[in-house]
């Protein structure tokens, strides 16, 4: 019998693709996100827009200084903190179904025997998810159309930078999803699996904080740290490089895994391989200094003649700081200086050197509250956390210049005393009747 | 003799310490439609599942038509198995499902609706693949086989669930495909359907093939010249 095998293989991925994209709005967990997702944005967006006119000085009350006022951290970081809920506690069910389904039902057993690769296959997944995704997304976009209506500032950069943060945080959660997914037995297990990750990754974010070493750098990676540096406006190439990394693992993992033809060692020792390559891969992307400061108000950078001095200290720069993890001088100092020194000096290490979580019952005998900067063999103590003091100080160890004081423009803030018309009706009402209507609509269209 | 279609040796599966297939070989002719009749837990489906290369065989050879090695992972040009008491993608109407197959194999309409009509699934379409009855579900497989374009198709137990009138309805829609050249492989646990169905037969017992053959060529192995089918599979099995 002459094969009619068809030749082609886009239409077969485009079939594929349409087919998952079917099994998304069969899925429950989608919906489901889609229908929390517009209260829960329009709650964090209300309340951040009644705090931010509170801050303008709405009530009457003294305003805050206007160059504090940054729609970054006033309302796109609070508003946009409904998807990292979602993407934690929603989004990975919506990934898991997606696969499990396809396990439980036998339909996998079928498709195992086309010609459609698991990379096309789960490539087609991965699409799907994305657009699913993205969808979830209209909420967020509405609110920050009307942030706009109301007259209020956006930064194009620095509010695309989380964006991206966001996207890149779902496709890491579709990945170890979809891995977990492709391991378990059934879908209940995979979910386990996930929050596991997820638990596991705030404890390692709990354990490094405050401490140098392996543990800090592996907690620089992790879901919450790496959307916590777009949140900040800065845009590094090696978070996306590693989230990246670790997402494209987890598909592969999945992929390895969902092979009906491999055996279980042979799945094990490639998934070891796998590893390998991946912690390989991402040693060294972890390492890469690019990045930008997205920020408007260029918060994670030193003003330019102080970044230009800065870079030509070619000794290496280390550290140590005796400041306890919940001590706020210890975080005044990451956010103000540490953080931006490691984004400018090309050879910069941290000692975290204190003894206890709290600073309050550390030994009168061991230097707490210093920090000790060395520059090449030259060292010298500060207890200051003050970004100027700490240049200065370091300027002296290296030998170099002080630049003369600062000439970039400032940071004008952008205060505003608005209130949040139409949002509850849009959030509370609009955006879960839209959604249910969709749903009652696909639901509709499935059964004629 | 044609050559055949496929020739499977040597094949072995263990779970644990169960050996469930112990050296298995048989071969294949294009065109036939072959049965696979063993007693409950005689590796059928695991046959089927190790050939059709969904699972991995510890051992063993499966060789195409043209006599090389055919891989796992390239067995999907050669065969296509529908595995039983599967309900793929349930939340997807029987349309839903038929049209991707369509879109997927670039099938005709035609086509797809022939094999529509001839397993009488036009008032199902719109049904969801869970919703349905298990007979019901059996006759939306047995479509989704027919629409597939390999050679080779494998059928794990296709009349599990039908009534007796749709068993016979089943068996003719199969040997007119048969009959269009296609090759029929049917894994069948009631014995009187699989004499009215196959041309040949392949007896496994206790994870090995006990007989090969036609009626007459298995009746003479188990020394019962007049002996039905189900006193041949007794006295072999």
């Amino acid at each position: 019998m002459a094969s009619r095998r068809c030749s082609s293989r886009s239409p077969r991925l485009l079939a594929l693709a349409a087919l998952d994209g079917r099994e998304l709005l069969a899925s429950r967990a989608w919906w489901l996100l889609l229908a929390i997702l517009g209260p829960l944005t329009g709650q964090a967006f209300i309340t951040a827009i009644r705090s931010y006119a509170e801050m303008s000085g709405s009530r009457g009350g003294p305003a805050a200084l206007a160059q504090g006022l940054s729609p970054l951290d006033g309302i796109v970081v609070p508003t946009l903190g409904a998807y990292d809920l979602a993407v934690t506690f929603l989004f990975p069910f919506v990934a898991i179904r997606l696969v499990s389904a396809e396990r439980e039902s036998g339909a996998s057993k079928l498709l195992a025997q086309t010609p459609a690769g698991l990379a096309s296959r789960l490539a087609a997944k991965a699409a799907v998810l994305l657009l699913g995704w993205l969808l979830a997304w209209i909420p967020a976009f509405l609110a920050l159309l009307l942030w706009k209506l109301y007259g209020g500032h956006l930064c194009g950069p620095e509010t695309a930078n989380v964006f991206l943060g966001h996207v890149l945080h779902a496709f890491l959660a579709a990945g170890v999803a979809v891995a977990a997914a492709s391991v378990c037995r059934g879908s209940a297990s995979a979910a386990i699996v996930t929050l596991g990750f997820t638990v596991g990754t705030w404890a390692l974010d709990f354990v490094a904080a405050g401490r140098g070493g392996l543990l800090a750098r592996l907690a620089e990676f992790t879901p919450a740290a790496a959307l916590r540096t777009f949140e900040h406006g800065e845009l590094r190439l090696a978070v996306v490089a590693v989230l990246l990394l670790a997402g494209l693992a987890g598909f592969t993992f999945a992929g390895l895994w969902l092979d009906p033809y491999r055996s279980a060692p042979s799945r094990v020792i490639r998934s070891a391989v796998l590893l390998l390559l991946t912690v390989g891969a991402a040693i060294p992307a972890a390492s890469w200094r690019s990045g930008w400061d997205l920020a408007e108000d260029r918060r994670s950078s030193f003003p330019q003649a102080d970044e230009a001095a800065l870079r030509k200290i070619e000794k290496p720069v280390r550290v140590t700081v005796y400041l306890s993890p919940e001590d706020p001088k210890l975080i005044d100092l990451q956010i103000n200086v540490l953080a931006k020194l490691r984004r400018v000096l090309p050879r910069f290490e941290v000692a975290y050197a204190a003894q206890s979580r709290t600073g309050l019952f550390e030994d009168p005998e061991s230097h707490y509250g210093e920090v000790w900067y060395q520059v090449g063999t030259r060292k010298d103590m500060l207890r200051s956390t003050i970004e100027p003091v700490v240049l200065e100080k370091l300027y002296e160890l290296a030998g170099v210049a002080k630049p003369p004081e600062a000439s970039d423009p400032g940071y004008p803030g952008y205060p505003l005393a608005a209130e949040p018309r139409g949002a509850a009706l849009i959030f509370y009402i609009a955006c879960p009747l839209l959604a249910a209507l969709a749903y009652w609509r696909s639901s509709c269209r499935k059964s004629a | 003799m044609a050559s055949p279609l496929l020739t499977v040796a040597n094949l072995s599966k263990t779970y644990g310490p169960r050996r469930v297939l112990d050296s298995v070989g048989f071969g294949v002719r294009p065109g036939e439609v072959l049965g696979l009749i063993g007693p409950n837990g005689a590796g059928k489906t695991t046959l089927f599942e190790c050939l059709a290369g969904v699972l991995p065989a510890d051992t063993g050879e499966v060789r195409g038509a043209s006599g090389s090695p055919l891989a796992p992972a390239r067995r999907s040009t050669e065969m296509f198995y529908v595995p039983d008491g599967i309900a793929p993608w349930p939340d997807q109407t029987v349309s839903r499902v038929l049209l991707f197959f369509r879109d997927f194999w670039g099938l005709s309409r035609d086509r797809v609706s022939a094999a529509v009509d001839s397993l009488k699934l036009r008032d199902l379409l719109g049904s969801a693949v869970g919703s349905l009855s298990k007979g019901e579900r059996k006759r939306f497989l047995i479509a989704l086989g027919l629409l597939a374009p390999q050679p080779l198709l494998m059928l794990d137990e296709p009349f599990d669930g039908l009534d007796l009138r749709q068993t016979r309805e089943a068996t003719g829609i199969l040997r007119e495909e048969a009959a269009r050249g296609r090759t029929l492989f049917l894994s069948i646990h009631q014995l009187t359907d699989a004499g009215r169905a196959c041309d040949r037969f392949v007896l496994l017992a206790g994870g090995r093939v006990v007989g090969e053959g036609t009626l007459p060529e298995i009746r003479d192995r188990a020394g019962l010249p007049e002996g039905g089918i189900e006193e041949v599979f007794l006295a072999l099995t």
